[in-house]
């Protein structure tokens, strides 16, 4: 699928190790929607550093991309490596279930 | 689309209401014309009652008709949808190809994980863009409940199912929504509400009467039409969803069709000319009276007269009917091979009266007969209770009096003398002629009599008859006893002839 992807949310660390690569679906401009890229934002700059890579599909921009990954719940968020497309869904606020997924231990909440 | 949301809630009271059609037998005529256009109807119901087919059957036929349709399944996989199309003669995945159709598993994965509050703005872009996409109108979206659980919160459910009532309302797509429904009372004590917010609701029910599984269909609810309030039987069969219409059922307002021959001049001249198109008869009487001889010389005559006979019997296999009927000298094996001669057998037990019935009504479609025999109308009991067996009955009867055909129904008593078990089942009243068979024992010998007891709008004889089986097919005689004593005459068998 190469719908035109917005990829404003899309960074990289300067590094070339990019051991965290997300795609984050959103819908538009949604309360969830919002706050789980807020929410996801925080959390890479805290606890990913440079060492990730997020692309942010609008799935009424690219329902192609939602009906290819199936996603009907949104905000979702793909942890496409190291995970495997291990899929969580919601708008983040739970930062514990998120580094539990992500395997990182130790961190503080 | 020109659809008009100008009124908070409800229908434009000025504007009569548009409707889709579902194209499912029946199910229109109950709904006025179809689902409201542009609104969203709620088919609830437990599990197993057919609300996945009524809804796929809802895009399928749609689809054909050149209405594609986008069909999401939350439970079920979305190759085990094409399976059950499949079983049911419907090629999805040529009109997937083609575009017609839309089929997504919406199924979430259990292996996902929740991290705080989310909505199911997924869903609905998918449905946009695809139903732009394709030109769909046509939406459903089978057992939503299932993804709804992921919320785990009531409360949250709600709302979110409010919001997607609300986005497909103001996409004006007509959707149909199924949720299972949990409870015997048929309403749903978690979702009831959803009743209030669907335009249109229909419940499905699958009951058990008397060990016997029964499908019936109801319009609880249809915001701005008029609709069929009744319990509908229906039933999945051959090709689909049907519902049986029975209000148009009329009993005995056609006129009888002229007569036709018994093929005996002495039985033809007993009722008064013979049988009459389009009229029921009841051959009854006890085991072995000779009610099948009767009936199927009466058709093998109909046969080499050129016309079709559809012979539904619940008694015995085909085989059997053909060669049992060899010994009174009925071969009946020529006319199966022409084509005129149809044996439908059917174990009783084996559906619910719904399906026997929607089952024969096809064949009858199909096959056009012009007579139709049902041997015996006693084992249709069997199918469920006496009620539903008698409803059998009326409807087979009022559709066959509909389209001409004369019906024939043997029924086997227990008693020579009871009449209302002689009538068979209480059906009597929308009879048009009633044949009494019976054992007569004159001391030393056992008779068979037959009386007309009954035969509708012509001068019949009120007399017994001896019946005598040969292997030449029957003969009749008037029945006299010899006066003065108790014993009879004699018979037939030492006897001359008529």
């Amino acid at each position: 699928m190469s719908q035109p992807v917005e990829k404003t949310g899309k960074r990289k660390g300067d590094g070339q190790d990019n051991r965290y690569r997300l795609r984050l679906f959103l819908a538009d401009n949604e309360p969830n929607s919002r706050l789980a890229r807020q929410n996801l934002d925080r959390f890479c700059e805290t606890y990913l550093k440079d060492s990730y890579e997020v692309e942010v599909v609008d799935v009424f921009q690219d329902f192609r991309s939602a009906i290819e990954y199936r996603v009907l719940v949104t905000p979702a968020l793909m942890l496409v490596e190291p995970r495997g497309e291990q899929m969580l869904f919601g708008n983040l606020s739970d930062t514990g279930k998120l580094l539990k997924t992500l395997g990182i231990k130790g961190a503080r909440v | 689309m020109k659809k008009p949301v100008s009124t908070t809630k409800g229908v434009p009271a000025t504007q009569e209401l548009s409707k889709v059609k579902t194209y499912i037998t029946g199910l229109d005529e109950v709904l006025r014309g179809g689902l409201p256009e542009g609104r969203t109807t709620l088919v609830s119901g437990g599990p197993g009652c057919g609300k996945s087919i009524l809804g796929l059957e809802f895009v399928y036929r749609g689809a054909l008709n050149g209405e594609p349709g986008v069909f999401i399944t939350f439970e079920e996989s979305a190759a085990a949808v094409r399976n059950n199309a499949r079983t049911l003669g419907w090629d999805l995945e040529k009109l997937e190809k083609e575009g017609r159709i839309f089929l997504m598993e919406g199924r979430i994965s259990p292996r996902a994980i929740l991290s705080g509050d989310f909505d199911l703005m997924g869903l609905m872009a998918i449905i946009e863009g695809q139903a732009k996409a394709m030109g769909a109108r046509r939406v459903v979206l089978d057992s939503l409940d299932m993804i709804l659980r992921l919320y785990n919160n009531f409360a949250r459910e709600r709302e979110e199912l409010y919001s997607i009532y609300e986005w497909l309302y103001g996409k004006c797509l007509t959707s149909l929504i199924t949720v299972k429904i949990i409870g015997e009372s048929g309403v749903s004590t978690q979702y009831s509400f959803l009743e209030f917010m669907s335009d249109c609701v229909i419940l499905l029910d699958q009951r058990m009467l008397d060990q016997v599984a029964t499908r019936r269909l109801r319009v609880v609810k249809y915001r701005g039409s008029g609709f069929g309030r009744n319990e509908y039987p229906c039933a999945i069969t051959g090709d689909g969803f049907h519902l049986i219409p029975l209000s148009g059922m009329t009993l005995n307002t056609a006129a009888l069709g002229r007569k036709f021959s018994t093929g005996y001049p002495a039985m033809d001249k007993i009722l008064g000319g013979g049988f009459s198109y389009g009229s029921s008869i009841i051959i009854s009487g006890t085991t072995g009276t000779g009610k099948t001889t009767l009936a199927c010389s009466t058709m093998l005559a109909a046969c080499q007269r050129g016309e079709r006979v559809l012979y539904i019997n619940f008694e015995e296999s085909e085989q059997a009917m053909l060669e049992n009927m060899l010994s009174p000298g009925i071969d009946l094996r020529p006319m199966v091979k022409a084509g005129l001669f149809r044996i439908i057998p059917g174990m009783p037990e084996s559906m619910g009266a719904e399906e026997h019935l929607l089952r024969f009504m096809l064949i009858i479609d199909e096959f056009k007969p012009n007579h139709l025999v049902v041997d015996a109308i006693s084992s249709t009991r069997r199918m469920g209770s006496t009620q539903a067996a008698y409803e059998y009955l009326v409807r087979l009867g009022g559709s066959c009096k509909e389209k001409g055909i004369s019906c024939f129904y043997i029924n086997q008593t227990e008693s020579s003398h009871d009449m209302y078990d002689i009538s068979g089942m209480g059906v009597s009243s929308f009879t048009d002629a009633i044949i009494l068979l019976r054992f007569f024992d004159t001391g030393d010998e056992v008779r068979r009599q037959l009386l007309v007891l009954k035969s509708r709008g012509t001068k019949h004889s009120s007399r017994y008859y001896e019946m005598t089986i040969t292997d030449q097919g029957f003969k009749l005689k008037p029945f006299r006893i010899v006066p003065g004593t108790f014993r009879s005459g004699p018979s037939e068998e030492k006897g001359g002839a008529l």
